[in-house]
């Protein structure tokens, strides 16, 4: 710090002038106080101290946010160097900057540090300088600059420098306020845009509708803008398009890739109605443009409020649940990578597809922000967790049971960690909102008089074989057959399933299969598809019953229940395609 | 599917609950094979079993052969009529010894 002389020094060398300096420092204080255009009220104070202390020529020079460059943001008097920079280790100037003490330069040819460059451009002749640091504690801002002291004996005088210290502090104070000012500013105006995207992003969320309706949604972000999204629409066949998506990340980056994958799909999503080549043709484009590291986990689907049905693709998102209508869970793990990650992660362009039935039951998709989200005794709420409030207010109907679950991870409106996503598809046949359509989707083995009743695909999975029992319950049901009639056949296709999975397959729980089920005339007819090796059928044999071998059962029983099995010459692109018909009797 | 396991005068009875399809005839042959190796006799209790498929059929009729390999008493209780149905399928109505009742 520079060493000041006392004030009393003042009064000793110029004592006369004393209440002149007093008033030029409170006038000048007022003026910074009440100003409103700091670059203005600074010209002002340079011209008053610049004459007040009789010098030829001032100039203000500020430090630029690097420190590293000293610019002259005003400038009085004889010469003009607005504008001019110089290092902030350079000349008389930068020295009293990086000493951060003033100094009187009575003969500037002397000083080796003087930058003759400037006097040689404007043709002003520096004889005498007189220069006081502007800083508040160490922070340094600049200085002032005055330039050959008029009259007298031509030089600064100790006073001088005093009062330019007094005088440069008090601007320094003026300049720091009205940075921190203009920093205000900047924030508001920030969090006023920040605001605005947050409204367009609420208005990309689609319209609650009535209760009737299958699907609802409900997203809380954490901040004011959103990584989540979800959204659904109903598409022409009656089908209702919908998805939900986390971007990796949060914050306005996060918020602008969401807008674009969510604009993406609704867009795509009304002539594609395959959510496997959706995904797949969303992935591309965001490959193509996606910043680096950012990705997005998804899960994209179509229902058909007719049957019930929903046909899902899952890019790596957090696994679906399925509430079956006897309450049990299924979770839906994700069998495909996020999007935009790479194109080429994904066999072919179309991520796989997986059918559920509702059956009565009800889907919830969400974001790993409800999951690990926290309740009221600080734990995380877990799948587990999510699956008990869920029973716990299944009473409720669907978009109060959203409100209701997402209350509890959201204690007083405490801050959220992550932003909270939550959409549930719940199957309402038979209620309002029920559209009839005609089925298009005709495959080349349905003959005439045949009509398809149901599509599953699933994977190879034991676990899958629950849904696709509840589901040929309900349609041999629907075709005519008692309960028990209808159990048989569950009992068949669960079999020629296992047959699949555990030979077909090998075990191997990635494979495919396609169950169609058709009604013909007095007949059900199952048609049942994998991808796997096609097989020698000679080889499939029912077991002699007389042989208590365990194994090899579940062929015996396709052929007791069934009333004709037969597999089907081989698709063109390989597999096995097994027939099987029941007669309704 | 689930399990509960007691023990009455040396007779252990496994009681299942839930279908017995392929997802779990693995685990439920463990939980059957193990009934056989205690007790002087197993009863299995299907009181609470609707499916059954081959896989689990196969599971009941290992776990009957061991039983009866070590000279032990094996008898199903408690089964319902779509169990029933897959026994008749595998005619193994005639194999398996039903008690009348869960005791």
């Amino acid at each position: 710090m520079a060493e000041r002389k006392p004030v009393e020094v003042l009064l000793a060398d110029g004592g006369d002038h004393i209440s002149d300096h007093l008033e030029l420092l409170a006038d000048m204080s007022l003026d910074f106080a009440s100003s409103l255009d700091i670059e203005d009220t600074l010209m002002r104070a340079l011209t008053r101290i610049t004459r007040h202390l009789g010098a030829a020529a001032g100039a203000l020079f500020l430090l630029d946010d690097s420190g590293d460059v000293l610019r002259c943001h005003a400038c009085c008097g004889a010469v003009e160097i607005s504008g001019f920079t110089l290092k902030s280790n350079e000349g008389i100037v930068g020295r009293c900057v990086h000493k951060n003490v003033g100094e009187i330069v009575r003969d500037v040819a002397n000083d080796p540090d003087f930058q003759k460059s400037v006097d040689k451009r404007t043709g002003f002749t520096t004889r005498s300088i007189l220069c006081a640091p502007m800083s508040v504690k160490d922070q340094r801002i600049g200085a002032i600059e005055l330039v050959n002291k008029l009259g007298g004996d031509g030089l600064f005088a100790p006073a001088d420098l005093n009062l330019l210290q007094v005088l440069s502090s008090s601007a320094a104070l003026a300049i720091l306020n009205a940075r921190m000012a203009e920093a205000l500013v900047e924030q508001e105006r920030v969090r006023r845009e920040l605001e605005l995207a947050a409204e367009i992003q609420r208005s990309l969320l689609p319209e609650r509708r009535g209760q009737s309706f299958p699907v609802h949604g409900v997203n809380y972000p954490a901040r004011t803008v959103s990584g989540d999204f979800y959204d659904f629409f109903p598409v022409e066949d009656g089908r209702i398009c919908f998805n939900l998506g986390d971007v990796s990340g949060k914050g306005m980056n996060a918020a602008l890739l969401m807008a674009k994958t969510a604009s993406l799909f609704r867009c795509l999503g009304k002539t594609i109605r395959e959510p496997g080549r959706l995904l797949g043709r969303i992935n591309k484009e965001v490959c193509e443009t996606a910043t680096r590291g950012m990705f997005v986990t998804m899960v994209g689907g179509v229902y058909d409020p007719a049957t019930g049905a929903v046909i899902l693709a899952n890019a790596g998102h957090e696994p679906p649940l399925f509430h079956d209508r006897n309450g049990d869970f299924t979770a839906l793990p994700a069998e495909a990578p996020p999007l935009g990650i790479s194109p080429l992660l994904v066999q072919g362009e179309d991520f796989p597809e997986e059918e559920l039935w509702l059956d009565g039951g009800t889907l919830y998709v969400f974001t790993d922000g409800m999951t690990e989200g926290y309740i009221e005794n600080g734990d995380m709420l877990g799948v587990d967790g999510l699956k008990s409030l869920i029973r716990k207010n299944a009473e409720l109907a669907v978009p109060e049971r959203l409100d209701a679950v997402l209350s509890h991870l959201n204690p007083e409106n405490a801050a959220l960690r992550d932003d909270l996503t939550f959409l549930a598809i719940e199957d309402k046949r038979g209620g309002e909102y029920e559209v009839a359509r005609p089925l298009n989707d005709v495959p080349a083995t349905v003959e005439i008089g045949e009509e398809v009743l149901f599509k599953l695909i699933f994977s190879s999975r034991a676990d899958r074989l629950k849904l696709v029992r509840s589901a040929v319950q309900r349609t041999a049901e629907l075709c005519g057959f008692t309960p028990y009639q209808a159990h048989d056949v569950v009992i068949a296709v669960d079999e020629a399933c296992q047959n699949i999975i555990r030979h077909a397959y090998g075990g191997k729980p990635d494979g495919k299969i396609e169950l169609k089920i058709l009604r013909g005339n007095e007949k059900m007819i199952l048609l049942l598809r994998d991808f796997a090796e096609t097989i020698d059928v000679a080889m499939v044999k029912p077991r002699e019953l007389d042989d208590l071998r365990p194994g090899g059962l579940g062929t015996h029983f396709i052929r007791e229940i069934m009333d004709e099995v037969e597999f089907l010459p081989p698709p063109p692109e390989g597999g096995n395609l097994l027939k099987m018909v029941k007669n309704i009797t | 599917m689930k399990h509960h396991i007691r023990e009455v005068d040396d007779t252990v009875i496994v009681a299942f609950e839930g279908d017995i399809d392929l997802e779990c005839s693995g685990e439920a042959r463990d939980v059957l094979m193990d009934c056989a190796s205690r007790g002087t006799g197993v009863q299995v209790d299907l009181s609470g079993v609707f499916m059954i498929d081959s896989s689990g059929v196969a599971s009941l009729l290992e776990a009957f052969q061991n039983a009866r390999k070590k000279g032990k008493t094996f008898t199903l209780a408690g089964v319902g009529e779509p169990v029933m149905r897959v026994f008749k399928l595998a005619r193994l109505d005639t194999v398996f010894p039903f008690a009348d009742s869960a005791s």
